[in-house]
């Protein structure tokens, strides 16, 4: 899902091999990827896989591409240095982790620049949960003394400058008035101490998942080493994004320094590159698989998806690089097999399986009555059951509840239909220009809150009207009597009142003292709601009563 | 003058109704209903209303009994049939009864002298007098102007959507599949965890979701089948998965939304006991908040299924798009491509060659996850598919906008052509 941009050249140049636009096309599909666009350089890369954040960048996709020209596991080293991250007790209430890195000897140009900005985005964005779950600083390490504080303070406990501003601010001002304080300042929201990176010298790095300190939080094309932090609730999330990144940087040519990240009580260095290990069995691939494919070959396909495969007796033992963090079943291993094995060349067969098919009876009988319409002049049409409170309500002369969406895409879509006879009205009404009569008919869903598990149910619902310059209740009242004549129901009339339609021409359909809906003259009131202008007759019945009926007879 | 009506010369050679009913009666104690309706046919409900007309029967328990002679009614009834049959006129009285029990209509020689107005001249409208009477042959009948297209009229007809939804319905019952049903509104356990899409997860992300303002919670299934959801979630439970390693909450799940994809209903038919070897489908309405334009609506149709078998495997897979490409789009070309669905692994889309068309992605598919299937009680590969069938109805309606599919133009409806 998340879709990157990438230089071609640079792609290239990361792979090792010069590659056409198509030649890469057919390439990134070992990235579970897609080139969406071609602009001259510019590549969009649609990378589907939303658990695999070490693939969304140029690094990370050449990295897969490279593969096959260069198997195995990538190596990464992490070099021992003196850099201290402290952490207060402080943080623990507010955002109580951090996980650190340190690399060197980086040339950072605009292509270099803008990949790192995009996967720091990308992780912090997608894979961070909009940065609640990991925010991401970098920063110029020329510009930091070590140790390095995490703590928090209060939102007017220190002033600095904030990134791309001039002048000093306190958190809460920032939160206030900076672009990104207004857009991630939720995430501190009722929290009476915002967390702090901060050097020995009292330079602040930044207030975290906020924004950096324009002093060191900023990385230009002098920079060549940078320090690396992630802060979140959960470690993992912080070792995955810290291990994507560094790696990506090692692509670029730099070198990786562990940084100590001292807690309360205990400490430890990250990032932590070891290779991780799996275990998998040979006759599970090939279960999975349906190919019978020899260990060896096994062995072979899996280096070309970047991991270490020993063969110990039936299982075959596996090192993948430490930015993984989505194999948690034998079958993940499967798919890697599969596509570096390319899908194409497999044979595809299909399962002799000997099942019974058919529709729904509810289906059946929904092309029952839609037979008995048509015969009967009646078109069908076909609406959305999202619809406006408006249409279902407001313009009915009627007020009701009906299922309402939360953030919904427009007012116009904001509630699931009720009744039917709304989504007919509407039909009429973006219909008067086109020569009457209009008679017409629709079979649908509505939704009507009840005590379910799903507090609200399907109901299936037939309206039909007719409009035209003279219809009165006969013209309907005929329709609704070959309807259900034709499928066999014995119904009566009963004089009723309902807001929609004029009082004195509107009944209730009852069959064996169940009401199956309404028929009647539609309201002058409600025809002006819809800016109708010929008389409108209907019926709306619950087909899954009707249903119920004959299915007891 | 008068003649016998058809019913009237049936009467006159078996008599009337009423009285065979009271010859039945005559002499017998009694008559059950049953009895006499299967000896009179249709004519005993005749029979009966006029004899209680003249209160010569009485009806009790369902039993006839004679309770009076034949009238003289019945007897003035039957002369005058036999006197119209010979050419003459009855009592005006007894005349008006029979006319009034359609035994006798006007004679058709006044229908000759209504025909003989047309004799020898030039008409349009050819009529029943004329057609009766053989007199047409004395006529001419005034050529019409055959070349010019009748007057337009508009008929009852299927919404094409409909209409090709039913065709693609109809096409995978004859594929061996069983139709699905389920709610609109849908707990957020089976349209995520039943799925094993974790919480507080970019792979909950995969699609934009609603979610419901009103009502906003729903009641879990049984606590038997939450729990293994919750394990396979947590730490893999017994299908040899790590599992997502986090806390899962209930709470969540019991959420409510509108459902945002078909698999939801696989979930449930899994969970519900599923037929083995099993293929299902439905089509059904999905929403998901994207941008409306040309290619998105919010509000759409899924068309997507699965297949349960013990001995299902990845070629299986393939196969079983390469048969939808071939069956769907008349494609024998299909490219298969790497995908991503948080459910299935390994996944697979399928672009399949159009003879129109060109390539078009048509569906993708993927095999079930064991963290999903084991925890609903299927112990057997499922593969889960589905079909871009959207793609393919625009094309064969002649559209190019995704919300004309949902065509609200009665216009455009009543010229389309039925396909």
């Amino acid at each position: 899902m998340p879709k990157i941009d990438v230089s071609h050249k640079d792609l290239c140049n990361l792979i090792g091999r010069k590659l056409s636009a198509e030649q890469l096309g057919d390439e990134v599909l070992f990235a579970k990827a897609e080139l969406d666009e071609i602009n001259g350089d510019m590549l969009k890369i649609d990378v589907k896989d939303t658990n695999r954040p070490d693939l969304w960048s140029a690094e990370g996709v050449a990295r897969e591409i490279r593969a096959k020209y260069k198997p195995g596991i990538p190596k990464y080293d992490v070099r021992k240095s003196p850099f201290v991250v402290n952490v207060e007790k402080s943080v623990e209430s507010v955002r109580p982790y951090t996980a650190c890195a340190v690399v060197k000897g980086l040339k950072i140009n605009d292509t270099v620049m803008s990949q790192l900005l995009q996967l720091q985005e990308k992780v912090a964005g997608t894979f961070g949960r909009n940065r609640k779950e990991v925010a991401i600083g970098v920063y110029d390490l020329g510009r930091i003394k070590f140790p390095i504080t995490y703590k928090s303070i209060s939102p007017e406990g220190i002033k600095f400058i904030p990134l791309d501003f001039k002048e000093k601010m306190t958190p809460k001002e920032i939160l206030e008035r900076h672009p990104k304080g207004k857009e991630f300042g939720h995430l501190l929201n009722g929290k009476s101490m915002y967390p702090l990176f901060i050097d020995s010298e009292g330079e602040v790095l930044s207030v975290p998942p906020i924004i950096n300190s324009d002093h060191s939080g900023k990385v230009t094309e002098k920079t060549t080493d940078v320090f690396i932090e992630c802060s979140g609730f959960d470690k993992r999330f912080l070792y995955t994004a810290l291990n994507v990144l560094v790696s990506a940087l090692q692509e670029r040519g730099g070198i990786i320094y562990g940084v100590k990240v001292v807690y309360d009580k205990k400490s430890e260095v990250t990032p932590d590159l070891a290779p991780k290990k799996f275990r998998v069995s040979v006759n599970y691939i090939n279960k999975v698989s349906g190919l019978q494919l020899p260990v060896k070959d096994i062995v072979k396909l899996l280096e070309k998806s970047l991991y270490s495969a020993t063969v110990k007796g039936k299982n075959i033992e596996l090192l993948y690089p430490a930015y993984r963090q989505d194999l948690m079943h034998e079958r993940d291993i499967v798919e890697d097999v599969l596509i570096s094995y390319g899908f194409n060349k497999i044979e595809p067969v299909v399962p002799k399986l000997v099942t019974k098919g058919g529709i729904s009876k509810e289906q059946s009988f929904v092309e029952k009555v839609t037979e008995i319409m048509t015969g009967a002049g009646f078109q069908e049409i076909l609406s959305y059951t999202l619809t406006s409170k408006d249409n279902i309500f407001d313009r009915m002369n009627i007020s009701g509840h009906a299922v309402e969406l939360e953030k919904p895409t427009s007012a116009n879509w904001c509630v699931l239909r009720t009744w039917m006879l709304p989504s007919l009205m509407e039909f009429l009404a973006k219909n008067k220009h086109v020569e009457y009569p209009h008679t017409i008919f629709e079979i649908g869903t509505s939704v009507i809150q009840d005590n379910s598990e799903t507090r609200a149910k399907d109901v299936t619902k037939l309206a039909a009207a007719v409009s035209a310059t003279t219809v009165n209740y006969e013209t309907i009242s005929s329709s609704l009597d070959a309807l259900l004549k034709n499928l066999g129901v014995e119904y009566t009339l009963r004089k009723t009142s309902h807001s929609s339609f004029i009082e004195g021409r509107v009944a209730e359909i009852v069959s064996s003292g169940k009401h199956l809906g309404l028929i009647g003259e539609i309201h002058p009131a409600v025809l002006n709601n819809w800016a109708l202008e010929k008389p409108v007759v209907a019926f709306e019945i619950d087909l899954e009563e009707v249903f119920e009926l004959l299915r007891k007879k | 003058m008068y003649a016998l009506t058809e019913e009237g010369i049936k009467y006159l050679k078996r008599g009337l109704p009423e009285k065979r009913l009271i010859e039945l009666l005559k002499d017998k104690n009694g008559l059950l209903m049953n009895d006499a309706t299967k000896l009179l046919g249709g004519e005993f409900a005749i029979a009966l209303q006029w004899c209680k007309k003249y209160k010569c029967i009485n009806v009790t328990d369902g039993r006839l009994m004679l309770i009076g002679d034949m009238p003289d009614e019945t007897k003035h009834q039957e002369n005058a049939l036999k006197e119209i049959a010979a050419g003459r006129e009855p009592d005006s009285n007894v005349l008006q009864i029979l006319i009034q029990r359609k035994l006798v209509g006007k004679d058709s020689e006044g229908i000759v002298k209504q025909a003989e107005k047309f004799v020898g001249k030039e008409i349009t409208n050819l009529n029943t007098e004329l057609i009766k009477t053989g007199m047409w042959r004395k006529v001419k009948l005034k050529p019409y102007n055959v070349e010019t297209h009748g007057k337009k009229i508009y008929i009852g007809k299927r919404h094409p959507y409909n209409r090709f939804l039913q065709s693609v319905r109809r096409k995978l019952v004859e594929m061996g599949f069983q139709e699905m049903k389920g709610p609109t509104v849908e707990l957020e356990f089976w349209n995520f965890d039943a799925l094993f899409q974790p919480q507080n997860h970019p792979s909950r992300d995969w699609t934009q979701t609603y979610s419901l303002r009103s009502p906003k919670e729903g009641t879990l299934p049984e606590k038997a089948l939450v729990e293994k959801v919750r394990a396979a979630h947590e730490n893999g439970w017994n299908t040899g998965s790590t599992g997502w390693g986090y806390k899962w909450d209930p709470t969540k799940a019991a959420r409510l939304m509108p459902r945002a994809h078909g698999t939801a209903l696989s979930a449930r038919t899994l969970a519900n006991g599923p037929v083995v070897p099993g293929r299902y489908f439905a089509i059904s309405r999905c929403y998901r908040p994207d941008i409306i334009d040309m290619t998105h609506g919010v509000e759409f149709n899924q068309t997507e299924g699965i297949i349960i078998d013990e001995s299902l495997t990845f070629k299986n897979l393939l196969g079983v798009l390469k048969e939808f490409a071939v069956e769907f789009a008349g494609a024998e070309k299909t490219k298969f491509l790497p995908d991503y669905y948080p459910f299935t692994e390994p996944s697979v889309q399928m672009s399949a060659k159009h003879p129109q068309l060109g390539w078009v992605e048509l569906g993708g598919a993927g095999i079930f996850r064991e963290e999903l299937t084991r925890p609903l009680g299927v112990d057997v590969p499922v593969i889960a598919w589905g079909l871009g069938i959207d793609r393919l109805a625009m094309f064969k309606l002649g559209i190019n906008d995704i919300r004309n599919l949902f065509s609200q133009n009665l216009d455009w409806l009543r010229k389309q052509v039925v396909v």
